[in-house]
């Protein structure tokens, strides 16, 4: 091998040869690492940019301040929101609806899910119906759910829940039944039972679309704990939000919606870490 | 008294437009320890009746006997493999093969001693604890053919396991598959279109022909063994593959 090597590269030896491999990959590395600093730079500058026109178009006039608030005041507006004595009860009011709601549409979607994947009879009696529920925007029952369970937390936890149920219900269906013939070919040579089939091969095969679901269950549960506290509450973000735009206190809205879009990201990037986690074996 | 014995076999399907004959009057005896090849083009049925021999599907007429005894559902001493090798990417090459023992509650030390025995027969010492993602084609099937002896079945059912791999690897494996069949002494019917790859391998072949399904004819390997790849040398190794064509009509 290293004959022939040597006989078509006259002049050059073993060790100059390795010593410019050695470059070379050194080189593509100090360009690899480049362009990762430049797309950094490119991001963060892109974002910088967007807070300039912000703070030019509201500093200097050319949007008025009640309709957008500058980013100064709104950075100020956040300290005096989050220091104000009414801001944490009502934080801890539209957590624990979005806790609830959450819990319970995730657990019921999976639930559901499993039954229906799992029995041909509860497919049958139900599938129809739940696909037929899935149809309209779940946004309409906000207001009837204030009726039926008043204005206090179970109808925000309520409509959280229906928003929350069908990505969950449909992901954990749709990862139960996409699974490769010849692997429940496999289970069915081995004698493998339903129960054994669905713990060793269906739910794990599951597990990457069910967090695909877990995610956007996550974003619908605060949607509809919102959507909940706007149409009639007496505490929670929602209500606050919905109150001081009353008030026109523009920029403590603006500082709400930060602040909620900062806890939602938090936990979902939280979720994507679990996920990673979970289904460890799609990063292999 | 063979080990498998199909007498008057068939197998209609029901489909939109009708019924499909996928066998018609399949009749055979295979016996212990052989190797037997079921060779011919798509639609012969081929895979069809390794389904049925798997207990997989049920025959819609005549009889299938397996050791004495009616055969209709999947039993523990028989053993499948694919054309994928259809590992569980979630689990190790070691756990991967130890899922049969898992599924049949075996004794799990035994199977823990097993399963380092096997990966050393297949040529895989030493990768038990990587996943399946960092195996190439080749070496995935390996694990497949580990698992498909982990649980010691009497009976191996492999449908054209090797028909993704490229001609060099399932020239190997091949290779491997007959040293680890002689060793093992294990009952093996294996799906393939590939004629020269069937009489490579084979006691007998069952040659199948398509519209509908039918056993056409059964060769008998006249080739010593053990096999090396020189055997393809052999003249009577180009006449068989040459009988099968004909019998296949597939000679232009």
């Amino acid at each position: 091998m290293d004959m022939t090597a040597q006989a078509t590269l006259p002049g050059t030896s073993a060790a100059a040869r390795e010593d410019a491999v050695a470059r070379f990959i050194a080189a593509e590395k100090r360009r690899q690492q480049q362009r990762l600093i430049r797309n950094r730079l490119l991001a963060i500058g892109f974002g910088l940019l967007v807070i300039a026109i912000w703070y030019v178009a509201t500093e200097y006039g050319f949007v008025h301040r009640l309709i957008i608030p500058s980013p100064v005041d709104t950075f100020w507006a956040t300290g005096r929101v989050m220091s104000a004595d009414y801001f944490w009860p009502n934080v801890g009011v539209t957590l624990s609806e979005i806790a609830w709601g959450f819990g319970i549409g995730l657990t019921s979607g999976v639930v559901f899910g499993v039954l229906v994947a799992m029995f041909d009879t509860v497919r049958a009696t139900l599938y129809p119906y739940l696909v037929a529920l899935q149809a309209p925007p779940k946004i309409v029952l906000a207001p009837i759910f204030v009726t039926w369970f008043g204005f206090d937390q179970p109808s925000k936890i309520a409509v959280a829940v229906v928003m929350s149920f069908f990505p969950m219900f449909l992901n954990t269906l749709t990862g139960l039944s996409s699974v490769d013939p010849n692997a429940v070919k496999l289970m069915r040579s081995l004698t493998a039972g339903r129960w054994k089939t669905f713990r060793h091969l269906l739910l794990p095969n599951a597990l990457p679309i069910m967090m695909a679901g877990v995610k956007l269950c996550w974003t619908l549960a605060v949607l509809g704990v919102i959507v909940g506290e706007f149409v009639g509450a007496s505490a929670g973000i929602g209500y606050l939000i919905y109150a001081m735009n009353f008030q026109l206190d523009i920029a403590g809205v603006f500082s709400l919606i930060i602040l909620l879009s900062v806890f939602t990201l938090v936990i979902y990037q939280l979720i994507e870490w679990l996920e990673s986690r979970i289904i460890f074996w799609k990063q292999l | 008294m063979g080990l498998i014995e199909g007498t008057g076999l068939d197998k209609v399907y029901s489909t939109a437009t009708g019924p499909l004959v996928a066998l018609t009057n399949v009749s055979f005896t295979i016996n212990e320890g052989e190797f037997i090849s079921l060779v011919g083009p798509s639609g012969c049925g081929k895979s069809t009746l390794l389904s049925i021999l798997g207990g997989l599907e049920q025959k819609t007429d005549g009889d299938l006997v397996l050791a004495g005894q009616h055969h209709d559902a999947p039993r523990r001493d028989i053993g499948m493999m694919f054309q994928t090798s259809v590992l569980f990417p979630w689990r190790t090459i070691r756990q991967n093969v130890r899922l049969p023992g898992e599924i049949l509650g075996l004794d799990r030390k035994q199977q823990a001693e097993r399963t380092d025995e096997l990966l050393d027969l297949v040529g895989l010492n030493g990768f038990g604890d990587r996943y399946p993602s960092e195996l190439s084609g080749g070496m995935r099937q390996r694990v497949a053919l580990a698992r498909l002896l982990a649980h010691d079945p009497r009976v191996l059912l492999m449908d054209e396991p090797f028909g993704a791999l490229d001609e060099f690897t399932r020239e190997t494996m091949n290779v491997e598959l007959l040293r680890i069949w002689e060793k093992t002494g294990k009952t093996v019917v294996f799906v393939t279109h590939n004629i020269g790859e069937a009489v490579f391998l084979s006691d007998r072949i069952f040659v199948m022909t398509p519209r509908p399904g039918r056993l056409e004819g059964i060769v008998e390997v006249d080739l010593p063994r053990p096999r090396t790849t020189e055997v393809m040398r052999d003249p009577r190794y180009t006449e068989h593959v040459y009988d099968i064509r004909r019998m296949l009509g597939v000679d232009h």
